[in-house]
């Protein structure tokens, strides 16, 4: 999870109370937030292009700006101190972006700590521009249907405001844009945009070319094609991937035809918001409607905390199949059963008690008859599901640490699988014969559990498609490579050395997920004068504490020594059973391991044993 | 009438034979004993007044190292003075090493026990035979006898040396500034001497037999009761012995499945190829959600599909992804492929495990738990596996709220050693409300997170029949462990050093 710095100073202003630094923490941990505690930050900004840059205390002050480029060791008067801060250090709380910022998160604090209750309003002024969609973009040629948008106007951002908007606009990309595949966000100055009306369409890769953000307007080979930018500009190579397998790009154009933007991959440099920029153009576009228009909400209401004198105005959107405005800040209305959330949460709850709490997490809320509650939920919440997302909103109200802990009443009778007692009993065994329990890694490889082992690839194993390493290829079929790799590891230790695991290997099979666990036991003993007899004594111990006889015939058995390998068949109450395998190595399988010691092991399958899966 | 063990008993009957004292030394070769055992015998001996025991303390003297090739070429000092004789009486130093043959550091160094003999005399910058050294010219210095004498016999004693003629405090004197030419030991010799009432004892004593071990014969025919067992270093350090032991994660797993099993659940198992449908699709985890990425999760090149569970499920859970269904959900708003959840995985979690037990009996009440291997696309480091343990538990009743949620997560946690608890809200996919357990270590003088949970959400029970409250939790035990044992790397559990094996305690 991405960690936030949010500024004290600013989350403090905009607080209605007085709390300490460590109350502070308090409350964030009890709304949820995963705090690491407080940290100074100092901030840079690049003259040349306005980009500020944060660093921790022990980080080395910029050499290069992260957005133009400039080299800020070769001249140094481009880099200007901004001073320094204390911020809270949190993870983000992916499923509240609403948080993300100090103003988000200071709504949040001021509501819980009961300083300004229920829904928030904000004042949104009427549509003046208007976008039209063309229905290209819902089609496979380009398909990224929905865009939402806002125009800001009386924006006077100071340094450490741009900074919190450009981290906020940043988190949202990760956190509800899934790195801008689902939403991704363009702020445009709206001085260079011609209004009222906006195109968002489709264009061929060739179709057009425009001076991409960053590029030098002045510089006649700066004007690039949509396919040239995704093939040259650093933004366009990193996000080419979300445009895979479109015929056409999204572009989003004004009234003259000149580009904003190319989403979800780079604005215009004509666009571009600077120091002098006083009004904002924003647009969210993304695959669903819902999703661009709750971004858009939390990114405006935020820039409204934030900013208090900025005046937010609607958009219209022109879809093929109809006409809508957004920011759209209609609450969501959820019924929520007064009684089912006092069941649920195992607290004692009243109407009004349960609306002291929603209302503390900022919701607005009514009588809705017959036990219910009518919950108004802000817009810029993403997460509200179902009435059990506004259940969990009151239990944190009412603080996790203030529920009294309890048990269910009803009485239920317990038990083990039967494997697990038989598991035990071969443990016992083994132990009493002086044998260590070993655990060893599942996933395993060709190599070792076959080639090492003198056996052929059989393919009769659950193989995964895509391994992290070639030593870990597919989940064992065998415990005895394991148990031969602990050996090699402990090669410098004592001998004779006896080791044994307990644990599942995976064959394929008819079942629904095509494979099967068998839960084995095997034991491996090394050393001089250790050999066949040992192992055997051993597994017929193991075998005899269950309650069954044991016969072991010689079998060709490449692993072992000519001769010296056998399988093991269990006599009991329902007849004779092949249980398993036993023998002494064969010399080409202990060099395999780099085994340098006469060594001899046996593996029982005890699901076999057990009748049991 | 006394009865004497066998040492003390032979050793009397010797001491009481002889006129007069003898030489324990003597005694040994006499009683074939090694002489500690004489002593040890004869100290008993002169506990009971039976014998006494004398003592007479002589010098023993035998050249060092240094001292063979004095005795082989002479005292250095002395060939000086033959040189100055040679030389008319008197040289320089600077031409003594010729006139000696001997080098300059071997002249520097002998000239000071030249000058404190007396055998020559500083005269500006020569050096002059005195009297005395002309006298030395033909008679042997003390010492020089001394060195002489060991070099033949080896070693003597004080009382030898004096016959022999050799003054040894002189000698000893001379040589107080060479070391290790001649070394000096202090030794005694003792003698052993039957008192009166010994003597008269030795003609009535009687043997009583010692032995170390007792044997199945001597319990057979009675004769243990004849003999004495010759006591044992009760205090002796034996060699360490381990025991055969299970590993020390199996104990912790061991324990957590004890700690469900008294609280009275079932335990329940499922495999570790699994369909995406039960370990994504059925928890209400999106298609696209982040966890299901090839970059987190291992897919399968064999098998290549699973089969979905009956078509009603399938069903309701594809319209609980895409609108909600009838869960009162808003769902996720998106196009739900049955294609995506036939995909095989190596499970992600043993959630996997509980919800296909919810699937197949949905009716409270019921408690089951699984602990099991889950396998994440982590590369390998000190703290990251591919493979690792979790437990997964529900609690599906009637009467299950938040509270009882917590309330059970205190008491597993209680039961598994903790005692300070902190229950932090928490996001996860499938659960609402959700909270994450946080456990306060002592060692580490801060809170530790150690697990998630929560109440599975409508969108996923009610697609699967259940309409009651399910409570869920799932929870890493390496953790556990490596905080148990102090490990600060998960792979030592899994590449198991047999010393470490044996060294950890069954108690830890």
């Amino acid at each position: 999870m991405p960690v936030v710095g949010i500024p004290v100073s600013l989350l403090n202003d905009r607080l209605a109370a007085d709390l300490g630094r460590d109350e502070l923490i308090e409350e964030l941990q009890h709304l949820g937030c995963d705090v690491e505690g407080y940290a100074t930050l100092r901030r840079f900004k690049c003259r040349h292009c306005g980009n500020i840059m944060e660093i921790t205390e022990t980080q080395q002050p910029p050499v290069l700006c992260r957005r133009c480029g400039a080299d800020f060791s070769s001249a140094p008067q481009s880099l200007q101190s901004l001073g320094e801060g204390d911020v809270i250090r949190m993870e983000l709380l992916a499923v509240r972006p609403d948080m993300f910022d100090p103003g988000g998160l200071a709504r949040t604090l001021r509501a819980y700590l009961g300083a300004e209750r229920g829904l928030r309003r904000y004042e949104l002024a009427p549509p003046v521009a208007r976008v039209v969609v063309h229905p290209d973009l819902s089609g496979d040629l380009c398909p990224r249907p929905a865009i939402a948008c806002a125009v800001v106007r009386s924006v006077a951002l100071s340094d450490d405001i741009i900074k919190e908007v450009m981290n906020l606009q940043e988190n949202l990309h990760w956190a509800l844009g899934r790195d801008r595949k689902h939403a991704s966000i363009g702020v445009y100055d709206l001085e260079r945009v011609r209004l009222p009306e906006l195109r968002y369409g489709a264009v061929e890769p060739e179709g057009i070319s425009f001076v991409p953000l960053g590029y030098d307007p002045a510089d006649p080979t700066s004007s690039l094609t949509p396919a040239q930018i995704l093939r040259e500009h650093p933004k366009g190579v990193e996000y080419a991937g979300l445009l895979d397998g479109f015929e056409r790009y999204p572009l989003l154009t004004d009234g003259d035809g000149s580009v904003l933007s190319m989403p979800p991959i780079i604005n215009s440099e004509h666009t571009r918001v600077t120091d002098g920029t006083r009004s904002l153009f924003i647009d969210v576009t993304g695959l669903g409607r819902r999703l661009v228009g709750r971004t858009l909400n939390v990114l405006v209401t935020s820039l409204e905390e934030l900013c208090p004198d900025v005046m937010v105005e609607q958009v219209q959107i022109a879809y093929p199949d109809g006409e809508m405005v957004t920011p759209d800040l209609t609450p969501q209305d959820v019924d929520l059963d007064v009684e089912a959330t006092g069941l649920l949460l195992g607290v004692d709850l009243d109407a009004t008690a349960l609306t002291d709490l929603l209302e503390r997490m900022g919701h607005d809320v009514a009588p809705g008859g017959q036990g219910a509650l009518k919950v108004r939920v802000p817009a810029y919440r993403n997460d509200i599901l179902h009435p059990r997302d506004l259940m969990e909103d009151a239990a944190i109200a009412y603080g996790y640490h203030n529920i009294t802990p309890r048990l269910v009443p009803t009485m239920t009778v317990g038990g083990e699988r039967r494997v697990e007692a038989v598991s035990r009993l071969a443990r016992e065994t083994l132990c009493g014969l002086g044998y260590l329990e070993v655990m060893t890694l599942q996933l395993t490889c060709e190599r070792r559990c076959y080639d090492a082992m003198r056996l052929e690839r059989s393919g009769d194993h659950v193989e995964v498609s895509h391994p992290i390493s070639s030593e870990q290829t597919l989940l064992r079929p065998s415990l005895a490579p394991g148990l031969l790799d602990t050996l090699t590891v402990n090669a410098h230790r004592e001998y004779p050395q006896r080791i044994f695991e307990v644990g599942e290997v995976t064959e394929l099979a008819d079942t629904d997920t095509g494979a099967l666990e068998r839960r084995r036991v095997a034991g491996v003993i090394i050393g001089e004068k250790m050999g066949v007899t040992d192992v055997r004594a051993a597994a017929a111990a193991v075998l005899r504490e269950f309650g069954w006889g044991v016969r072991t015939c010689t079998a060709p058995l490449p692993q072992f020594l000519p001769g010296r390998g056998a399988t093991i068949i269990a006599d009991g109450e329902a007849g004779e059973r092949e249980v398993g395998v036993l023998g002494e190595l064969h010399p080409e399988v202990l060099d395999a391991f780099r085994l340098r010691h006469p060594a001899a092991d046996f593996e029982l399958d005890l699901t076999t044993l057990t009748g049991e899966r | 009438m006394s009865t004497f063990r066998e040492n003390e008993f032979h050793l009397l009957k010797a001491l009481a034979e002889a006129e007069e004292g003898l030489l324990v030394g003597e005694l040994a070769t006499r009683l074939s004993l090694d002489q500690s055992l004489v002593m040890a015998a004869g100290a008993n001996l002169v506990e009971a007044g039976l014998a006494a025991m004398t003592e007479q303390t002589y010098q023993e003297y035998r050249l060092g190292d240094l001292g063979r090739p004095l005795a082989a070429h002479g005292l250095p000092e002395r060939r000086l003075i033959e040189a100055m004789d040679r030389a008319g009486g008197s040289a320089t130093i600077a031409q003594l090493p010729d006139l000696a043959g001997l080098d300059k550091k071997g002249v520097g160094q002998c000239l000071r026990f030249l000058l404190a003999k007396g055998w020559a005399e500083k005269r500006g910058g020569a050096l002059e035979l005195s009297a005395t050294g002309r006298l030395a010219l033909s008679e042997r210095s003390p010492d020089e006898l001394l060195i002489a004498r060991l070099a033949e016999v080896e070693e003597s004693t004080d009382a030898e040396l004096e016959e022999a003629g050799v003054d040894t405090a002189a000698a000893m004197k001379l040589l107080l500034g060479r070391k290790n030419v001649v070394r000096v030991k202090k030794r005694k010799l003792r003698y052993l001497e039957a008192t009166e009432a010994g003597r008269r004892e030795a003609t009535t004593a009687v043997l009583r037999r010692e032995v170390n071990q007792l044997t199945s014969a001597m319990l057979a025919d009675g004769s243990w009761k004849d003999v004495d067992f010759r006591p044992y270093d009760m205090a002796a350090e034996t060699e360490p012995l381990v025991p055969g032991k299970a590993h020390p994660f199996r104990r912790v797993l061991e324990q957590t499945r004890r700690v469900f099993l008294e609280m009275g659940f079932s335990e329940i198992v499922s495999p570790f190829v699994e369909s995406s449908f039960w370990d994504f699709d059925a928890l209400f985890q999106p298609q696209d959600h982040p966890a299901r990425d090839m970059q987190d999760t291992f897919y399968l090149a064999r098998p290549g599909r699973c089969d979905l569970p009956e078509d009603e499920v399938v069903e309701a859970v594809r319209r609980t992804h895409e609108d909600g269904g009838d869960t009162g959900s808003v769902g996720w708003r998106y196009r739900w492929r049955r294609k995506l959840a036939a995909e095989p995985v190596l499970r992600t979690h043993t959630t996997a495990c509980t919800i296909r037990a919810l699937a197949a009996d949905p009716n409270p009440p019921r408690k089951v738990f699984c602990v099991g291997k889950v396998f994440r696309r982590e590369t390998v480091d000190y703290k990251h596996l591919p493979v690792f343990f979790q437990v997964d538990g529900i609690i599906i009743d009637e009467q299950a709220s938040f509270a009882s949620l917590l309330g059970t997560l205190e008491a597993f946690y209680r039961k598994m050693g903790f005692d300070k608890f902190q229950f932090r809200p928490a996001f996860f996919p499938y659960t609402e409300p959700s909270v994450e357990v946080f456990v306060y270590m002592e060692e580490k003088q801060d809170w530790v997170e150690m697990g998630g949970a929560g109440v599975f959400r409508p969108e996923v029970t009610e697609p699967l029949g259940c309409r009651v409250p399910v409570l869920a939790w799932g929870l890493g035990l390496e953790r556990l462990a490596m905080f148990r044992y102090g490990l600060e790397d998960i792979r030592q559990i899994y590449i198991s050093d047999l010393a470490w094996l044996k060294e950890t305690k069954l108690c830890q």
